[in-house]
């Protein structure tokens, strides 16, 4: 029986409503916990202790990312590390190897991660690196928007074969939730097109974005998946597609859910708050998109804020990635799986006098300083698309602090003054709302309620960073901020001490969350449909399709309640 | 001034990896310290005294007035003064790939041969070669945007081939001959070839690339546009590699 005492730290836990206090806590055998015994003792007084950090949406591995890998060995070559007695070598700076995110992760004192876009196609692969991210607990989601199963059923108005396909779909490829990555036009990039509205019917389907998203959130609500459908808005990163984001926002108004959380998510909003007709009247309408977050309590999004330097764009969306690289004349990877999805790939240098990243930029912060409601907000960079994950800490010192803002915005290009509304906003976030868009909101967007908070029951993952939140001012000290978030003094992974003075001390493997919506007779609605297409279309067979227990390590599966049919009981792993 | 003489007495086969030679490190040294600094051989690690005599004459704090002097079997050598900021290097024999890879000032001289990928993606300061040089001498590493950014390269001797690849600025001036295609997608800067080469300026998007010698295989891809004379030679003057999109690179070539 391991126990641990965590004395004296500034607690911020915002799911409990502690608001720095000065606390202990107490965790036994990798939970948080009442009283204990004979605990080992970490006196931590005066610092700053959250909970572990939930990444609420990264690309973090699959055929996608290791594409990426492949495609950049210029990025494998920074940011390495040699290998320790009990870790590996490190490498990568925006596609960074396996190892090298979970220990990265881990100092910067995060404990989950969530993979944002998985074919069911390439599960396989996705959940072969996922084993191999160390320390971290791992979710995928599982990529829906133009899969010709979801668009057929759609077309004919069977809900509840959709359903039945979105449960099969879920559970073979070990997923756990809904993506979806610019609904129907996806398709339509398959000939070489796109759409441009949401309603707009695609090529072969005639399905529009709307019903697609309609249907999939009903389907969401029928399943009792505990995640909202997690939405790439269509037309993302061109200009004038801010209304997109709008129209998708408003989808979800109005609708009722059992769940305590938003039905619906709007992903990387910076890519999706864009004015103008083209690139030379470019802007930002973050006040047009974050009004209907503010007055729609059905949406929640993600910044996916960019900052400046060199990454790797690697998206579903195979139309986006093709218009960057003609930006760019970057090198550039498309990929088209089969019947599901498709992905591209391309390297982005952002550069802060470029007025179209400097706009960009400003976008992710001011969608987070005008959002009301932190628990509307999780802080990413759509890793690595906005940024690396690694640079978490520069985001969160440019949010608690005006005046490093105005430090930025007067280094950047001045068209920053103009046409985005940055300098005229003087929110500056506390500590409490960090842990909010860090943790609690994603924790409670995936319901993982042993996560994102640190009350009794919970995950013991936490997270203590060497500041005094008392005494240290983040509006004027914003470097220090930086430097704290950078390396966590603790980390504290299931009870066990991962992490010491910014230093990985200890590896294990984390858990693989998983859901499964089975309801009765759900695989005898599709088994012909499946097997039809299966046998004409596609290169695999049904027998080999899908990911089969042995990928996982420490499978945790979360049972939903579907409204549909009879619950099957599913025996306990 | 700080001298540091480092005398090679390694004559194995598997390469030593020696990034850690540079001015910027050594200087304000002396012969212990730097004897005690970590080199890679293989998949080991081994110490700097493992494999050279080190003797320091002077000392200075400044890289500037650091000047290292390498001697011996050097050719299993690799990664010599990559990244160095200033001061200057002469290698007296051949040297291994890398030389003054990524180089940002100062000077290196090899006296002897030099292997591939040497002066790659520097950015500044002058690499003198007096012997040959092999393959992508200032060119950019797999998977690199751009090769050479800034600087100059002398190769008194042939070049092999891939000359120059991806540069966008600096210099670049080869007394011998060149092998197949330099200057390959180049974007900017200016390469002097003053023996002969092959297929120059394949998919060349920018810059100048100048051939004295015989041109064998030209690119048919190249569009005459005039005449020049340059050091009083008449040169042919060619537009290209057209078919890349939006390309300018200017060849010369006799005839």
């Amino acid at each position: 029986m391991s126990e641990l005492l965590i004395k004296n730290g500034i607690v911020y836990d915002p799911l409990n409503d502690i608001c720095g206090e000065k606390k202990d806590i107490f965790v036994r055998d990798g939970k948080i916990v009442e009283e204990v015994k004979k605990p080992e003792i970490l006196d931590v007084n005066g610092l700053l202790v959250l909970p572990g950090g939930v990444e609420g949406h990264a690309h973090l591995s699959g055929s996608k990312v290791n594409a990426g890998r492949l495609m950049r060995p210029e990025d494998g070559r920074r940011g390495l590390r040699r290998k320790t007695a009990i870790t590996m070598p490190e490498s990568g700076y925006s596609v960074i190897n396996v190892y090298g995110e979970g220990y990265r992760y881990a100092r910067m004192g995060y404990t989950t991660m969530v993979e944002a876009a998985m074919p069911i196609l390439t599960a396989i692969h996705t959940h072969e690196e996922l084993r191999d991210i160390p320390i971290l607990d791992k979710l995928s989601m599982t990529l829906f928007g133009f899969n010709w199963f979801v668009m057929d059923y759609i077309r004919k108005g069977e809900m509840d074969k959709l359903a039945a396909y979105v449960a099969w779909a879920l559970k073979i490829s070990k997923g756990y939730g809904i993506k979806i990555v610019n609904p129907s036009g996806g398709e339509n990039w398959k000939w070489g097109k796109n759409v441009s509205s949401i309603d707009e019917p695609n090529i072969s389907f005639g399905v529009s974005a709307r019903e697609i998203l309609s249907s999939l959130m009903e389907v969401n609500e029928i399943l009792d998946l505990p995640h909202p459908i997690h939405v790439h808005c269509n037309r993302l990163g061109q200009p004038g597609n801010y209304d997109i984001a709008i129209d998708t926002m408003k989808i979800s108004s109005g609708f009722e859910t059992k769940r305590e959380r938003e039905p619906l998510h709007v992903t990387h909003i910076m890519f999706s708050s864009y004015g103008g007709e083209k690139w030379k009247d470019f802007e930002s309408k973050t006040d047009e998109v974050t009004k209907e977050v503010n007055s729609n309590k059905n949406a929640s999004i993600d910044l996916g804020q960019l900052m400046f330097g060199d990454t790797t764009t690697m998206t579903a969306d195979g139309a986006l990635e093709f218009a960057l690289c003609k930006l760019t004349g970057s090198k550039w990877s498309n990929s088209d799986t089969e019947m599901e999805t498709g992905g591209g790939i391309t390297p982005q240098i952002y550069s802060p006098s470029m007025p179209i990243n400097a706009i960009q930029w400003a976008i992710g912060l001011e969608s987070a300083l005008l959002v009301k409601n932190p628990y509307q907000v999780w802080l990413t960079t759509d890793h690595p698309n906005g940024a690396p994950f690694t640079t978490y800490p520069e985001v969160i010192s440019l949010l608690m602090s005006k005046d490093r803002r105005k430090k930025e915005i007067e280094r950047v290009n001045k068209v920053v003054q103009k046409r985005a509304i940055l300098s005229s906003l003087d929110r500056e976030y506390g500590w409490n709302e960090i842990a909010t868009i860090t943790r609690a909101s994603q924790a409670k967007a995936y319901q993982l309620n042993d996560k994102g908070h640190i009350g009794v029951g919970a995950d013991a993952d936490i997270a203590v960073f060497n500041i005094n939140p008392e005494e240290v001012d983040p509006s004027k000290d914003y470097e220090e901020v930086e430097r704290a978030f950078s390396a966590t003094k603790y980390t504290i992974k299931g009870g066990e001490i991962v992490v010491r003075d910014g230093e990985i001390v200890k590896v294990f493997p984390g858990k693989t969350l998983w859901t499964n919506a089975e309801f009765d007779g759900y695989y005898e609605l599709i088994e012909d449909d499946l097997k039809d297409w299966f046998s004409k279309y596609y290169t695999v067979s049904l027998s080999n399709y899908g990911v089969s227990d042995v990928y996982l390590t420490n499978p945790e599966v979360i049972k939903t309640n579907p409204k549909i049919g009879g619950r099957i009981e599913v025996p306990a792993e | 001034m700080q001298n540091i003489t480092l005398k090679s007495k390694y004559d194995g086969r598997i390469s030593v990896e020696a990034e850690i030679i540079t001015p910027d490190n050594f200087s304000g040294k002396d012969a212990k310290e730097i004897g005690e600094m970590d080199l890679f051989m293989g998949n080991k690690t081994v110490k700097l005294k493992d494999i050279f005599e080190v003797s320091v004459e002077g000392s200075s704090e400044n890289p500037e007035d650091t000047e290292i002097i390498i001697k011996g079997n050097t050719d299993r050598i690799k990664r010599i003064g990559e990244g160095m900021t200033s001061g200057k290097i002469v290698i007296e024999g051949d040297v291994d790939m890398h030389c003054g890879a990524m180089m940002r000032g100062g000077k290196i001289i090899v006296k002897g041969d030099a292997d591939s990928w040497a002066g790659r993606e520097m950015s500044g300061g002058e690499l003198l070669i007096e012997g040959d040089a092999k393959n992508y001498i200032g060119g950019a590493y797999r998977g690199e945007t751009y090769g050479m950014t800034g600087g100059k390269i002398t190769v008194k001797g042939n070049v092999g081939a891939y000359l120059g690849e991806k540069m966008k600025d600096g210099e670049i001036v080869v007394e011998g001959d060149a092998d197949m295609i330099s200057g390959m997608e180049m974007l900017g800067g200016k390469i002097i070839i003053k023996g002969d080469a092959i297929m120059p300026g394949g998919e060349m998007k920018g810059g100048t690339v100048i051939v004295m010698g015989e041109v064998t295989d030209r690119m048919p891809t190249f569009k005459m546009d005039g005449m020049e004379i340059i050091e009083g030679i008449e040169f042919n003057r060619y537009t290209g590699d057209l078919s890349v999109r939006r390309a300018k690179g200017v060849l010369y070539m006799k005839g």
